[in-house]
């Protein structure tokens, strides 16, 4: 797939889906014109930088793709925070991440309600009004950002690898020729500023939602808090995993100031998750991992039949994530040796060439 | 610390005005858009082409305005477009429909007598 492809591929993305085909092929039409017209003008074919010069003129594809939508709906809370152009994307993340949290909430409490658990209204309320929230506040606040960075530079993307995906450019030092050059020492793009403060923002809200796990467990109990507490183990780990999203924010900090630290991203993120795995396998070893609240000649058949069908789900939640952090750890470390002996080649070539 | 604020002061009112020409300019030429578009289209044409013809014009406009013009006034009517293969490579063809026709003989009517109030004027 050529750059003309890919860039027609990320404007498609972005367009209604039933005009989607057709204002593609339109508009790659127009491109390949437009790029032939420039070939016989030159009578050569364009090199890699002009076509993406000329992609570029054509703007940022998210842009285009809003002016050919009629719906211009925007958030707007005496300032627009979202506009027209994002719109669209936002109420789709939102959707998805509320119906996913209102069948997760829905499936605890079918779990709770089938093992014998009586479950006040208030408590079923007051719980999925506390998620929709913190959905909604996570979710406007990212893309509010986002909107505000396209408002301020609405030129700056690139795009992002083969399959028409692209990223809005948050480096202000680096023009696309450094990106491509970086990616030519075989270390892959630099970081980009929009990801390291995505990591950030996700990495605060997850060590305040860890802190508050500490003195309220409804946050991860959910209304089960009220006859269910977290076993020791979790008290035992909370150091390490503070410290391990501490050390992300770090890194990502780190990052934000040196973009092209893409060696140290790599390496840090193999610590990082060789930690990670440890802190899992720990977790997964204890076996258990909440404990009745009451004691004795209160805990009926029914109640422990709950904290065996909660730690059950622990327990697969555990494993599927030992299994995914061991996958991503080899993942890492062979990815970074293979970009180290890329890298180590092209430096070969290049004082060969020199 | 005084040359800035003087700075300041000086550019701002220059700057502004020509924000303002800009945005007048711009609503000008954005309303004879669709009357130079619906012209140029009394022949058959494709995109491309389209955007060529009206840039020799002294009329260029972005392709980002352009397509959505023209998907705009297809769907009220004024053009009728068809995908054909020319050069080895299927393009879409537009031109003025019957009814676009009709309205482009009135719009170019009050496009006159607007121009000859003007120039009367001036």
């Amino acid at each position: 797939m050529d750059l003309v492809d890919s860039y027609v591929r990320a404007v498609a993305k972005a367009l209604p889906e039933r005009q989607r085909e057709d204002i593609s092929r339109e508009l790659s039409e127009d491109l390949r014109s437009q790029v032939e017209d420039r070939q016989r003008e030159l009578g050569r074919p364009l090199s890699r930088a002009e076509q993406e010069a000329l992609l570029k003129q054509r703007g940022n594809p998210l842009l285009l793709a809003a002016r050919y939508r009629q719906d211009q709906r925007s958030l707007t809370i005496g300032r627009e925070l979202i506009g027209p152009v994002l719109f669209p994307f936002y109420v789709k993340v939102l959707s998805f991440n509320l119906g996913l949290t209102l069948v997760v909430i829905g499936a605890i409490f079918l779990a709770l309600s089938i093992s014998g658990q009586r479950l006040g209204f208030g408590d079923m309320f007051s719980t999925s009004l506390l998620q929709v929230f913190i959905q909604l506040a996570i979710v406007t606040l990212i893309f509010s950002l986002v909107q505000h960075h396209l408002t301020r530079h609405p030129d700056r993307w690139h795009l992002k690898g083969m399959r028409g995906t692209f990223a809005l450019d948050l480096n202000i030092e680096r023009d696309m020729e450094s990106r491509i050059a970086g990616d030519m020492k075989g270390w892959g793009r630099e970081v980009s500023r929009f990801e390291s403060i995505s990591i950030i923002i996700a990495s605060a809200v997850a060590i305040a939602w860890i802190t508050g796990v500490q003195s309220y467990p409804f946050l991860i109990l959910g209304p089960a808090a009220s006859f269910l507490k977290l076993a020791p183990i979790w008290y035992q780990l909370y150091f390490p995993i503070l410290l391990l999203t501490v050390a992300e924010i770090l890194r990502a900090v780190i990052n934000l100031a040196r973009p092209a630290w893409i060696p140290f991203r790599m390496l840090y993120r193999i610590v990082l998750h060789a930690g990670g795995l440890a802190v899992a396998c720990a977790l997964l070893r204890a076996g258990s991992w909440v404990m009745p609240v009451g004691v004795g000649a209160n805990l009926t058949a029914g109640y422990l039949r709950t904290v065996h069908i909660v730690n059950q789900v622990f327990y697969w939640v555990l494993l599927f994530t030992v299994i995914l952090s061991a996958g991503m750890l080899i993942f890492r470390i062979v990815e970074f040796v293979q970009r180290w002996r890329w890298h180590a080649r092209e430096m070969g070539a290049a004082k060969e060439s020199d | 610390m005084c040359r800035t604020v003087y700075g300041v002061h000086y550019m701002a009112p220059g700057t502004d005005s020509h924000e303002l020409f800009e945005n007048l300019r711009l609503e000008l030429r954005r309303g004879s858009l669709v009357l130079a578009v619906l012209t140029a289209l009394r022949k058959e044409q494709y995109g491309y082409t389209l955007r060529k013809t009206l840039s020799e014009q002294g009329m260029a406009i972005d392709e980002g305005t352009l397509y959505p013009l023209l998907r705009r006034l297809e769907s009220q009517g004024l053009l009728v477009s068809e995908w054909r293969e020319e050069e080895k490579r299927n393009k879409r063809f537009y031109r003025l429909s019957n009814e676009g026709k009709a309205i482009l003989k009135q719009l170019l009517a009050e496009w006159q007598s607007i121009s000859k109030s003007l120039n009367g004027m001036l």
